[in-house]
């Protein structure tokens, strides 16, 4: 909504904003301890002071990644925190580039934003640092086999 | 007014449990008026607060029950069973109101007059001749419309409900979330704790600031401790309901049952409470369904008309074990070992095989109920395998004994919290994991070979205790890369399931252990179904909790076929235990022997390093303390790390180097004396190869000494500020401790000047033992044995030397 404050992150090269709301803190991200056997979107957990962040690979959850295009973006060595049905995450993304304002609501574009955007994001918003995605953040944590269970589910 | 709404609706509620349990003790002894009391407080608050609230209904149902207790009160009445059931029945739908009101919705019309006639009709109609008396002074109570009722009501009880409150009210309601936000702020101080410890120790001995560092670990522990009490709960809160909950059973079944209960005031944390609700409420209805008899069957069989029930709770360090016992008919074996036959869960021969307490134990089955007709009050389509399963869950067990004819015992062991659990970390492919600790029966470190590991298709097999046991590689089941070296000498944890399934768990190493603060791990990691949750180690370094219970199911081990392949052999083990056992070793000389399984204490592993050979008895350094090591072979060593094992006597622990540890073994063939061996006690046979047996009175005659603390070797410097600050920490960087100033201890080595030394001889004052003295110029006069104060490599090879000839010295004498 207008004059809601976003976080603004690129992810996967893409300028995207989450809701200021969701976001509790920017985190220096520590040494992640891998959990063997998690979806690849799940980078491990990592320690917050006494609590347990989950890491997600927020490019892996878009579902892009994997294979050669793994390591074409740097990521940050800050993450946001979230979190989302009493859970807390940390997300890793490319960067972490300003909190700002939202100038108008989010509203879509033609031709969409392509399969893998269009599951997480709510809509482009235009904020005083230039239009962005806004994403769900839910979506987002759901992970990419959330849209492939979709898919199977219309088929 | 929403939170005086929600308080009124907390407070109904709280009263209600607790008045559940009253009214059952009232209607066992009318004469109890501190019962009566606390009932009529409880309808006449709420009777009190729905006028204030506007509640029509409540308040004449509560007006009915109060008026039906101030009659019994005012002994124009006479408390019988139809009277308690009417109140009871007007209790119960007003906790029902009460829910509605909370959810917002309307409760459903009606009702309410039967229910306020039932109160007045048992009053009435019941013509019993112990009555007739009472009912001469009674009027039947004058019922006006509840509209017309409100107000009277509410100006009675407000004044009424205050004082009660201010009486009563020791405690305040907080919301949980606040709790934990505190609870987690503790782990957080403590992890900074840590974080500030660490530190402290690489710079050094401070004594200004460890004294309040210390102070404040005191507190910061007993904080925790408190904190973590505040989210526990006195059982009492659970045994509340249940005398009402038998009350209502028994009447509805024909039967008389006493309840008695035990240990209410044990405290376990609040979810685990919610959490062991259900199960215990089945039990108690089985317990009365089919374990007490109907009376006149008691009768028959010489009992009391009345059943027992006891119900009792006690605390064992981390866990809880609940017990619940009747004295009915018992469990009968044979109609359980039928069904289970008939259902196939058994065999028939493999039935005859079991003992009575395995085929007792099939009840707990998937898929197993006893009851011919499933009645009203158990057997709901849950079956005790529900209540297992839902106990496993939480890391509980159950077991249930009993005898034929005399009652049943049901045991509940559920550990004090979720939060707080016991484990244990290991190593694998460069990860760590945690484990908890009540899974873990027992840690086998041995070489492949020794376990006598196979592999039969895709499982892997260890003999352990003369049983085969699946075993899962850690590594695997996590989809890691190990180490070769590792998995040829794997440590393998043995995992004991709630259901009595024994597995292991190959790992590269055991970590530590200690207790581990839980944490709930976000829903995309546990769909792997691998892990429980996690936990943060001292150092702030977060680790997994595997899920044991699930790990195996995943693989299969946890089926019933399992149960049974392992049971058999398990009350084996049972039956011959009282055979002599003994730990089976190869030595460095290639010899198998054995020595008698009770000296061992432990096996240890330990780094070459620690094994000091300089004197004429080689010793070891384990845990601080210096023990004789016996058993090592005469080169030098080429392993670097070795297994021993430590022996005691009790009083005196030594170490014996063996080259590969095999196995416990029982000492089942004859022990033939070898009298020419000193050491020797016999030699037997162990799986048709000869060993010799240790003789444990000949080898701590020879070896056996107190362990020694490996103290640090001492030292006394001289007075003044140079030595303080210069010198001191020179040498205790060297390894010697500090003694302060003016302590005499003859086994210290003493530093002096060599003018304070002259001085101390000439005047005959006591000096250290052994003494080394430093003077002032670099050039030495000659024909003294002094060393210049700055010479530091003179000094230190002095200080090795009178430490060495200390040490020489100590061990002759």
């Amino acid at each position: 909504m207008t004059g809601d404050l976003l976080v603004i992150a690129q992810i996967a090269g893409r300028r995207c904003a989450l809701s200021a709301l969701d976001v509790k803190s920017v985190i220096e991200i520590g040494t992640i301890t891998p959990i063997p056997r998690a979806p690849v979107w799940i980078a491990g957990i990592t320690a917050l002071r006494s609590q347990a962040l989950t890491v997600i690979d927020c490019r892996r959850a878009l579902g892009f990644g994997g294979g050669s295009d793994g390591n074409d973006w740097p990521t940050d060595h800050r993450a946001a925190v979230v979190a989302d049905g009493g859970h807390s995450y940390a997300l890793m993304v490319d960067s972490i580039e300003d909190i700002t304002t939202a100038a108008d609501e989010a509203g879509q574009v033609p031709g969409g934003f392509g399969p893998e955007w269009s599951r997480v994001a709510t809509g482009m918003v235009e904020t005083m640092a230039g239009p962005a995605l806004m994403l769900d953040l839910a979506a987002l944590l759901a992970g990419p086999e959330a849209a492939r269970h979709e898919i199977e589910a219309a088929v | 007014m929403d939170d005086l709404l929600a308080d009124f609706i907390a407070e109904t509620r709280e009263m209600l449990e607790a008045s559940g349990g009253e009214l059952v003790a009232w209607e066992a002894d009318p004469a109890d008026r501190a019962r009566l009391d606390t009932i009529f407080r409880f309808v006449h608050t709420v009777k009190g607060n729905c006028g204030f609230f506007d509640f029509p209904r409540l308040a004449s149902l509560s007006h009915a029950a109060e008026d039906a207790l101030a009659d019994c009160r005012a002994g124009r009445r006479e408390p019988d069973q139809q009277l308690v059931t009417a109140v009871l029945a007007i209790i119960d739908r007003i906790a029902l109101m009460i829910d509605a009101i909370e959810a917002g919705d309307e409760f459903p019309e009606g009702g309410d007059e039967s229910l306020i006639a039932a109160v007045d009709a048992s009053h009435e109609t019941v013509p019993s001749a112990s009555l007739t008396e009472s009912k001469e002074g009674s009027n039947p109570p004058l019922h006006a419309p509840a509209d017309a009722l409100l107000g009277t009501g509410e100006e009675q009880a407000a004044p009424y409900r205050r004082a009660d409150a201010a009486a009563a009210q020791r405690t305040i309601r907080l919301p949980v979330e606040l709790l934990d936000r505190v609870m987690s702020g503790v782990s957080d101080m403590v992890l900074a704790r840590n974080d500030l410890a660490h530190r402290l120790r690489q710079a050094g001995n401070q004594p200004t600031i460890d004294g309040p560092f210390e102070r404040l670990t005191t507190i910061l522990s007993d904080v925790r401790d408190a904190i973590t009490r505040m989210r526990m709960q006195r059982i009492e809160t659970l045994f509340g309901a249940l005398p009402r909950l038998v009350r209502d059973l028994s009447a509805e079944l024909g039967k008389q049952v006493m309840v008695d209960l035990d240990g209410g005031d044990v405290e376990l944390d609040r979810e685990m409470i919610e959490t062991i609700r259900d199960p215990l409420t089945h039990l108690i209805r089985n317990a009365v369904d089919h374990g007490i008899e109907q009376p006149s069957a008691r009768l028959a069989h010489g009992k009391r008309e009345i059943g027992l029930l006891a119900i009792a709770a006690r605390q064992s360090g981390n866990t809880i074990s609940i017990a619940i016992s009747d004295d009915g008919r018992g469990l009968d074996e044979d109609r359980i070992a039928a069904k289970a036959i008939a259902t196939g869960l058994i065999t028939a021969s493999e039935r005859q095989t079991m003992s009575r307490d395995k085929i007792l134990n099939l009840i707990f089955e998937p898929g197993f109920s006893t009851a011919e007709t499933v009645s009203n009050v158990s057997g709901r389509g849950v079956g005790l395998d529900v209540v297992r399963q839902n106990l496993e869950k939480v890391g509980g067990s159950i077991k249930v004994t009993s005898v034929p004819g005399q009652g049943t015992l049901f045991s509940l062991q559920i550990p004090l919290t979720l939060s707080i659990i016991a484990g244990l970390t290991v190593d694998v492919g460069g990860h760590r994991f945690a484990i908890p600790q009540s899974y873990v029966e027992e840690i086998v470190q041995a070489s492949a070979r020794a376990l006598d590991f196979t592999r039969m298709g895709e499982t892997a097999l260890v003999t352990f205790r003369g049983n085969r046991v699946p075993c899962l590689m850690l590594g695997e089941v996590l989809g890691l890369n190990t180490c070769e070296i590792a998995a040829r000498e794997p440590t393998l944890v043995m995992l004991r399931l709630a259901s009595g399934d024994l597995f292991a768990l190959a790992v590269e190493g055991i970590h530590n252990h200690g207790d581990l603060v839980v944490k709930p791990l976000a829903p995309a990691v546990m769909r792997s179904g691998l892990y429980a949750g996690s936990t943060l180690l001292d150092d702030g370094q977060p680790v997994l909790l595997l899920d044991v219970a699930n790990i195996a199911s995943q693989h299969n081990l946890m089926s019933d076929t399992r149960v049974r392949a392992i049971g058999p052999l398990e009350s084996e083990a049972v039956v011959t235990a009282e055979l002599p056992r003994a730990m089976l070793f190869t030595d460095f000389a290639g010899r198998r022997s054995a020595v008698r399984l009770e000296l061992v204490q432990r096996i240890e592993t330990a780094p070459a390093s620690a094994i000091d050979r300089s004197a004429a008895r080689p010793r070891v350094v384990i845990d601080g303390l210096i023990l004789p090591l016996i058993g090592l072979p005469e080169d030098a060593l080429a392993l670097p790390r070795m297994r021993l094992l430590r022996l005691s006597d009790g009083a005196c622990e030594l170490l014996y180097a063996v080259r590969e540890v095999e196995d416990a073994v029982e000492l089942k063939d004859t022990l033939h004396p070898v009298p020419e061996d000193a050491l020797a006690e016999a030699m037997t046979l162990i799986g048709g190869q000869p060993v010799t047996l240790i003789d444990a009175h000949a080898l701590f005659a020879l070896h056996g000494e107190p362990p020694l603390a490996a103290a640090r070797p001492r030292c006394v410097l001289p007075d003044g500020e140079w030595a303080r600050t210069i010198l001191a920490p020179l040498v205790a960087s060297a390894g010697y401790d500090i003694l302060p100033e003016g302590t005499a201890d003859p086994a210290a080595i003493g530093i002096v000047f060599d003018d304070v030394f002259e001085v101390a001889e000439a005047l005959g004052r006591a000096l250290p033992a052994r003494v080394i003295r430093l003077r002032d110029q670099p050039d030495a006069p000659p024909g003294c044995e002094t060393i210049y104060r700055y010479d530091r490599e003179g000094l230190l090879a002095a200080l090795a030397e009178v430490n060495r000839a200390a040490r020489a010295e100590g061990e002759a004498a």
